[in-house]
């Protein structure tokens, strides 16, 4: 008896100290700030230990070594952009919210709508007035990507990506395909049919994470478009065969694995796929899983059509909304696209610089020679087109396009399904 | 016939034992495995070049220690807040009378059938408006109340014996000499066991802890763990097991120490 | 006798009030919350909140996504009762009244799982049940048979992921229920035996109604948490898909409200469960507290 109360006696006290210390931020960054004016602000990005997440953190820490009156804290959220999204949102409904983030392209015009932000040009007129930092870095098609609806210049494009066609050479070699057939989707579909034959083997896998970027590609490298004056339009003849061709190696042929994304990029990197198509920054984890050659080409396109991808990643976007916040946002944005930069950004996560002096330089250059997988999704960045953002309710027409992606490919008619979800997102813009 | 009818249970069990556990020493395997082998060896659990790279690396990139700091801070904060607050509760519906008390038990329960996708927000803000943000304190505040302690805690306590306590109050005993001297040692089996128990979840919760701390030195353990989980740049999985397995330590031990309680007397009170 | 009664109040308060106030704060008021929100249509950050009456209700009993994540939810609700009950139930009988060694150590094997977070499980069954390159997959390939691809059929996936949210539980349930068939006096059995009674009879006859409470409290934990913990392993591995056929009524919920941020309709929906699990709650009120004689509600 005794011994228990003297260990709920310590248990009360332990409480109460606890509660003190969890009051005093034991555990959590105090910011105490010296009388001298330290500008503390906050980066939030998507980057996982294994994507890029030591980069951000070497970024920073550098920035705040060689900037002693500007101090970023980088917070890492789960789930890329979706999940710093649903953050966002939760800081903005509490009026507490970071002073720069990167917003994924497919939010694009739910951000500019939603949320108070700075833009890049305003950013520029205010603090840098007589710079031309955005027209000396940045291609006019590189802006486009990071405009809204409206044309206006939401963020900075930051990370790029295009998706790349991943193949298994020592299984390719096995059975006599070659790169080159596989230059269209329906030399792809040709390909996969032997190797299933020879082999047992999946003969293609296209990526489904929780967005259709992958599926956009292969439309648009149909001659289909995707979205037309603001409104779906995707439901056309050209979209209808891009799609029927996907849906017949998945569910005719089997050839074609569906499966969520993670599983399908385990089956490539595990043998059991002979190709996988997916985006440029995955290139790093697949070069090291894999015991076999493996190597990338650019996107293939149908007889007769030229190769279009939609750009992925995100762009920074400045959300502070005191003034001191603001400029050091830019400051801490200004030195993130600094060639130096940019090249570790890019090494640590396999997007592409959005930047073309990035792009010329010659350590970025080596890097790409040490990692030829990144060669064809440089060479796409050209032509690439926005990822699609629709101007209004765009999460709910994205959410209508993954279902109608997992409705074909469980065999439901390609005319109908398409027809269905171009009408719905229509009602909706 | 009848050893042989035993055995055949014994073998059923036996595979019951397999199913769960093969999983654990897979997760155990695979940390000591490098990226390719466990790709490409995925059915050995010997690994087939051991290597310890994925501690390494984690000892590299992550402040174990703090990590495992911050984690037990906040599980031991979350415990005994949920320990004594659910025995207070508990003694007054069980001791005391007042008009109404069936309708705020009822109150009380039904909260453990509230999704907790409800809660989130709300309670973010809250947080948020009192400054609570990126703390310990933030994170276990709304988490100080765990109605199925409320629940156990009167189960237990009823099967005190009527006898005891009247002759309590017959002797004029104050109530929290009566709760602290008398009840709780009565009832240490329950508390330890589910004591345990709110330690153990507390101690794997991740939803909540993310939308509150934002700096890495504020991290718990299951946050790490998102750390490692990339659906973009594809996750390595003996990394991420390598951090699971250091997760599960502190669980593990505070198992093997406390077991005899936990399974033995979730619902008993243990009445000597 | 006035200060009795005061005094005797303000204990009562004072013992109430932690709980009271930091449930009332943190988890009562945001239903009542919920419940306001479940009447507009807005997207948690507008300034402004469309007041649409019942519109988001009746879209909940209309929509076909929504009855099928209804249907799925029953589908999860007996399977996990199949799982996470009857499974458990069965071999804690066995292990109380079959065997006679070895009790102590299955008990400590089986538990081990509810150790685990669940993100860890889902990751880990995730790998080892990849449908195409798990360990499983191949093994049963090299004795001829495919494992189907469960990630890509609705019926499939809710087994798998119940499967792993049983994994967990399993211990838990089954220490649970061996405690409640433990408490069951010794002389009844023995005296049965002494009659020669067979086991089974005994068993369905005597054991499982007296057995009956705990097991009526482990059958409503099963359905509550069992929804709320199969949550981690859909966000994980299938997010509901494909085309809502992994998807329940908690994890629609979630999608409603942060991945397409439809704050009304995910309101509504939360409010139904809600009102599903307080039937629940009163059935096992009725049953279970009310049976014990000693009890003070």
């Amino acid at each position: 008896m005794k011994i228990t109360t003297h260990f709920r006696k310590t248990a009360f006290l332990v409480a109460f100290l606890a509660a003190l210390g969890g009051l005093l931020g034991v555990g959590g960054a105090s910011q105490v700030q010296a009388a001298s004016k330290v500008v503390n602000i906050s980066y939030w990005h998507v980057n996982a230990q294994t994507q890029g997440g030591a980069a951000v953190d070497d970024l920073v820490k550098n920035f705040n070594k060689t900037h002693p009156n500007i101090q970023v804290s980088a917070k890492y959220n789960p789930n890329m952009y979706q999940g710093l999204m649903q953050n966002l949102q939760s800081a903005q409904a509490s009026n507490k919210v970071p002073d720069i983030v990167q917003v994924g392209w497919a939010y694009t015009n739910y951000f500019g709508s939603n949320f108070k932000y700075l833009t890049p040009t305003a950013a520029q007129s205010k603090f840098d007035k007589n710079s031309h930092f955005i027209t000396k870095n940045f291609t006019k098609r590189t802006l486009s990507f990071a405009k809204d609806s409206n044309g206006k210049l939401v963020g900075l494009p930051y990370s790029l990506s295009t998706p790349i066609l991943y193949y298994n050479k020592t299984m390719l070699d096995k059975y006599g395909i070659k790169a080159s057939d596989l230059a269209t989707w329906e030399g792809v579909s040709g390909a996969a049919k032997k190797i299933k034959a020879a082999s047992g083997n999946y003969g293609l896998y296209i990526q489904e994470p929780g967005d259709t970027w992958a599926q956009q590609a292969v439309l648009l490298s149909n001659g289909a478009k995707i979205i037309q004056k603001g409104k779906a339009a995707f439901d056309s003849k050209k979209g209808q065969a891009a799609y029927q061709l996907y849906q017949d190696m998945v569910v005719k042929d089997k050839t074609a694995l569906h499966t969520p994304w993670a599983q399908g990029m385990d089956a490539f990197v595990n043998g059991k796929v002979a190709i996988a198509y997916t985006t440029v920054a995955q290139a790093s984890h697949v070069k090291s899983s894999v015991n076999f050659d493996v190597q990338a080409i650019t996107s293939p396109h149908f007889k007769g059509q030229k190769a279009v991808v939609p750009v992925g990643g995100s762009m920074l976007a400045i959300t502070a909304q005191k003034t001191a916040q603001q400029k050091a946002a830019w400051v801490f944005e200004k030195y993130m696209y600094d060639n130096s930069s940019l090249v570790t950004w890019s090494k640590g996560t396999g997007y592409l610089p959005p930047t073309s002096s990035a792009l010329k330089d010659p350590t970025f250059k080596s890097y790409v020679n040490d990692n030829p997988m990144l060669k064809p999704a440089i060479a796409q960045i050209d032509t690439a087109v926005p990822w699609t953002s629709f101007p209004k309710n765009g999460l709910d027409a994205e959410q209508t396009m993954i279902d109608a992606r997992d409705k074909i490919l469980a065999g439901s008619s390609v005319k109908s399904t398409l027809k269905a979800a171009q009408e719905k997102i229509n009602e909706q813009q | 016939m009848r050893p042989f009818k035993a055995n055949g249970w014994h073998l059923l069990l036996l595979v019951i034992c397999l199913a769960l556990i093969l999983p654990v020493l897979f997760m155990v395997a695979n940390s000591f495995k490098t990226l390719q082998d466990s790709y490409h060896t995925m059915w050995q659990l010997i690994p087939l070049h051991p290597t310890l790279k994925n501690y390494q690396t984690l000892s590299r990139q992550v402040a174990l220690l703090r990590l495992i700091w911050n984690t037990f801070f906040m599980a031991t904060l979350v415990t005994l807040g949920k320990l004594s607050t659910g025995l207070l509760a508990a003694y007054a519906f069980q001791y005391f009378h007042f008009r109404g008390k069936k309708w705020v038990y009822f109150a009380f329960v039904a909260t453990i059938f509230i999704p907790f996708t409800v809660t989130m927000i709300p309670n973010y803000l809250v947080i948020a408006k009192a400054n609570l943000l990126n703390t310990a304190l933030g994170v276990a505040l709304p988490q100080l109340c765990d109605a199925t302690g409320i629940m156990i805690f009167l189960k237990a306590m009823a099967k005190i014996p009527r006898s005891l306590i009247e002759s309590a109050y017959l002797d004029q005993i104050p109530t929290h000499r009566l709760l602290m001297n008398i009840i709780i040692p009565i009832l240490r089996p329950s508390i330890i066991s589910i004591g345990a128990i709110f330690f153990i979840n507390s101690w794997n919760e991740y939803v909540w802890p993310t939308l509150i701390l934002k700096d890495k030195s504020s991290f718990t353990l299951p946050l790490a763990l998102q750390n490692y989980i990339s659906s973009e740049g594809g996750t390595n999985f003996p990394l991420a097991m390598a951090l699971a397995t250091i997760m599960i330590i502190v669980p593990l031990v505070i198992y093997m120490v406390f077991q005899r309680y936990i399974l033995n007397s979730i619902s008993n009170s243990g009445l000597k | 006798m006035n200060s009795n009664k005061q005094q005797h109040r303000v204990l009562t308060l004072l013992y109430l009030a932690p709980t009271a106030l930091i449930l009332l704060v943190f988890i009562i008021i945001p239903i009542i919350y919920t419940l306001y929100l479940s009447f507009f249509d807005w997207n948690l950050i507008a300034p402004t909140k469309n007041f649409v009456g019942w519109r988001n209700y009746l879209t909940i009993f209309t929509d076909p996504v929504n009855q099928k994540v209804l249907l799925n939810t029953l589908g999860y609700i007996g399977l996990l009762l199949v799982l996470n009950f009857v499974i458990p139930y069965v071999i804690s009988i066995i292990v109380q009244f079959f065997i006679h060694k070895m009790q102590g150590v299955y008990k400590i094997i089986f538990f081990i799982p509810s150790l685990f977070s669940l993100v860890v499980g889902a990751m880990v069954f995730a790998w080892i049940m990849n449908p195409v390159s798990g360990p499983i997959a191949l093994f049963l390939r090299q004795i001829g048979f495919t494992l189907p691809n469960w990630t890509n059929s609705g019926g499939l996936a809710i087994v798998m992921l119940c499967l792993i949210t049983n994994w967990k539980v399993f211990g838990y349930n089954f220490v649970l229920l061996l405690t409640g068939l433990g408490s069951i006096p010794q002389n009844l059995i023995d005296a049965a035996q002494v009659d020669h009674i067979p086991k089974w009879r005994l068993i369905w006859d005597v054991v499982l109604p007296l057995n009956k409470s705990m097991a009526f409290y482990v059958l409503i934990l099963t359905i509550v948490q069992g929804l709320q913990y199969v949550f981690t392993p859909i966000n994980v591995i299938t997010q509901g898909g494909p085309y809502y056929g992994s998807s329940n009524v908690l994890y629609h919920t979630y999608l409603n409200a942060f991945v397409l941020y439809k704050t009304g309709n995910a309101s509504a929906l939360a409010i139904l469960t809600f009102v599903i699990f307080l039937i629940l709650l009163f059935l096992e009120i009725k049953f279970v507290e009310g049976r014990d004689a000693d009890a003070p509600i």
